[in-house]
């Protein structure tokens, strides 16, 4: 009986063990190998996790065997206890070094089109000769480029404002301790953009995709166009606390999306932006993250777009922690229900149970919600 | 000066795993929830080593509450050696040092899913109780900032039509587990997915009742000595779960709260839900004062009636 497993504790530490030794040895090698040959994977939990650290991303996979949700509550878990003793410059788009950044909105862009690393035009074929063992000599290069690419691109949105076909914007001043903090404020609705912007960053990219491919799909502003989307690294700069000069700590992957329509926000004549960014490289969460965030902007949403619905909804650990919380017993609440639906069996059958019975399942089910 | 010279040196985890912000702002939040009986007070709910919906809220209120010299007890499902409640337990153990019990009377602190214990708890307890969704609204409306507005104003009518369909479809109220309740008379809450049977348990309680839901990130409470009543019509009494007849197989008590554990044979044979108090009567044969006495009695005379079921 594994409900009240007699002796609880003794049965949840073999269980562990049970897990453990099916995943076999943890270690260095496995976890460095990981983090160099699985780096989207990596990127995906580092997002989710909302933690940059691949080595500490590597290690929360190897350790829970691949499964991607227990690997991001273990990176959460870990960030909930660190304390924050600095805050980072602002990084803006036009700063980061660039090495993929595309635009569907126009055949060409200021600083060009680049396309980077990307699986998107390959062949979806398996590798099958890898099985054969028969490329143990073929060791990947990237082409020699024949002019050295740009480190940084500007933004499109910027020739976009300029031609005055976005809004134009003022960077605000805010002082990094007064941005609301989506981890350690209470959330409420209307949310603050910010909530809203690191909410998208630490979703669910399956959440995310499953929302955001409804709005694509006709539930909502059916085509938004990728205006700009773009992989690479962010410095991570900081003030110096004494001499107040900013250095840089170290680099790490980004990646942020962009989608632009003529009919997002109601009454607002010209084009809207949708915006999504993450640590990590993950494009298909934000091209869907993007669209949400302009769904969110617009009138009447559908409601699963509504920014309560979307922010509720992605959160990979508060999402998969529920679903999987469905495995623990609920026998006291079923027996409340099962009083409930025995009693009206009993005030309309007299309790023969061998009479049809139309209502009974309905009153289950009612009972059961 | 370095970044290695300012960053902290690295370190086990804090006492009770919550960082001292974590729980300053838990405590605030519980405050104000006492202050206020019956309020969901929201608040940031950090992540902790345990799956969310397994009781993080919950737990996040015992480990700001809990110090070496607390006695701890963790129930689930009215067991103290259910699964998960073993794990709780083990983790508020291993990052708090505090003591722990499965005798409901000794515990300064319970927190339990789905139970409050047959034995009539004392002043000086605290009850943390873990709620998957503290919003008593949720049937009638999804959008929480709605039912915030909701209970802003008093505006339950449309908790009273779900209880008046139910009269009319089905001649009784239908609510399982998790029976909305009236607390001092102004908020309506959640009393979590209790069994009716212990909603009355909360009202004048002699102990602290906190309500905590990690993922929902809302906690409320209800403070002792307040009014909690189940929304009743006047006319059609709330009922509890039958225990009539129900015989434990182990402690041959009666009317207790009961597992109905089916048989091979088509029949159903009966336990004591509350593994503490069971333990207790097989140990010692006896134990402390209970809710409901072996006759079925609620301790507060009349807070329960008897079943009228209403012609319409």
């Amino acid at each position: 009986m594994y409900v009240a497993a007699r002796g609880g504790e003794d049965a949840i530490q073999h269980a562990e063990q049970f897990y453990q030794a099916m995943l076999g040895k943890l270690s260095l090698d496995t976890i460095h190998t990981i983090q160099q040959q699985l780096p989207y994977l990596i990127d995906k939990v580092m997002g989710e996790g909302s933690l940059y650290s691949p080595e500490l991303a590597a290690l929360a996979l190897a350790q829970t065997g691949g499964d991607v949700y227990e690997a991001v509550l273990l990176l959460r878990a870990y960030r909930s206890t660190q304390p924050r003793i600095a805050y980072a410059e602002p990084v803006s788009a036009d700063q980061v070094l660039t090495v993929r950044r595309i635009s569907a909105a126009f055949k060409d862009i200021p600083g060009g089109q680049v396309l980077g690393p990307s699986l998107d035009y390959s062949h979806r074929l398996l590798r099958l000769d890898v099985l054969d063992g028969l490329d143990d000599d073929q060791i990947p290069v990237a082409p020699e480029a024949e002019n050295l690419a740009s480190p940084t691109y500007p933004a499109v949105a910027d020739w976009q404002r300029a031609q005055k076909l976005l809004p134009s914007i003022e960077a605000e001043q805010i002082e990094p301790v007064s941005i609301p903090d989506v981890t350690t404020d209470a959330v409420l609705f209307p949310a603050p953009r910010a909530h809203r912007l690191q909410a998208l960053s630490r979703a669910d990219t399956g959440g995310v995709l499953a929302l955001g491919y409804a709005s694509m799909r006709g539930y909502g502003l059916i085509h938004p166009t990728v205006n700009e989307l773009r992989l690479g690294y962010a410095e991570v700069e900081m003030k110096h606390p004494i001499t107040g000069e900013i250095f840089s700590a170290g680099r790490v992957r980004v990646s942020q999306a962009e989608v632009i329509t003529s009919d997002g926000e109601s009454g607002k004549a010209g084009y809207q932006l949708g915006f999504a960014a993450t640590m990590g490289w993950n494009e298909v969460k934000l091209i869907a993250a993007s669209t949400l965030d302009m769904e969110m902007n617009s009138h009447e949403p559908h409601p699963a777009h509504t920014e309560e619905f979307v922010m509720y909804h992605t959160e990979p650990v508060e999402s998969s922690g529920f679903c999987i919380h469905f495995k623990l017993p609920h026998y006291v609440t079923f027996a409340s229900s099962l009083d409930s639906v025995r009693k009206v069996i009993d005030t309309f059958y007299g309790g023969d149970k061998s009479q049809q019975q139309p209502q009974a399942a309905e009153t289950a089910q009612q009972v059961q919600s | 000066m370095t970044l290695q010279e300012l960053a902290q040196p690295r370190q086990d985890y804090s006492y009770a795993f919550l960082d001292a912000h974590a729980k300053r702002e838990l405590r605030r939040r519980i405050l104000k929830g006492i202050a206020i009986p019956g309020y969901q007070v929201p608040y940031a709910s950090r992540e902790l080593p345990i799956a969310r919906g397994w009781g993080t809220g919950g737990l996040q209120v015992t480990l700001s509450l809990v110090g070496p010299e607390s006695v701890v007890k963790v129930i689930d499902q009215g067991a103290d050696d259910s699964v998960n409640a073993a794990n709780l337990r083990r983790f508020i153990t291993r990052m708090s040092g505090a003591q722990t019990t499965t005798d409901a009377l000794k515990a300064t602190i319970l927190q339990s899913r789905h139970r409050i214990p047959e034995e009539i708890m004392g002043e000086g307890q605290a009850l943390v109780l873990q709620v998957p969704d503290p919003e008593p609204l949720r049937g009638v409306t999804a959008d929480i900032s709605k039912a915030h507005q909701m209970h802003a104003d008093s505006d339950y009518g449309q908790m009273w039509l779900l209880l008046y369909e139910q009269l009319v479809r089905y001649r009784q109220y239908i609510q399982g587990a998790s029976y909305p309740a009236l607390v001092n008379g102004r908020y309506v809450i959640s009393p979590s997915p209790i069994p009716r049977w212990d909603n009355p348990k909360l009202h004048q309680a002699a102990h602290l009742t906190l309500l905590s839901a990690g993922r929902e990130k809302r906690l409320y409470a209800v403070p002792p000595y307040t009014n909690v009543f189940p929304l009743e019509f006047s006319d059609v009494p709330f009922q509890v779960e039958d225990q009539q007849g129900r015989d434990c197989r182990t402690t041959h008590i009666q009317n207790k709260f009961m597992n109905e554990l089916p048989q091979e044979d088509g029949s159903s044979q009966f336990e004591l839900s509350d593994s503490g108090y069971a333990e207790k009567l097989m140990k010692q044969g006896a134990a402390g004062a209970t809710y409901y006495d072996d006759q079925g009695n609620f301790y507060h005379a009349d807070y329960l009636k008897p079943p009228v079921k209403p012609t319409l």
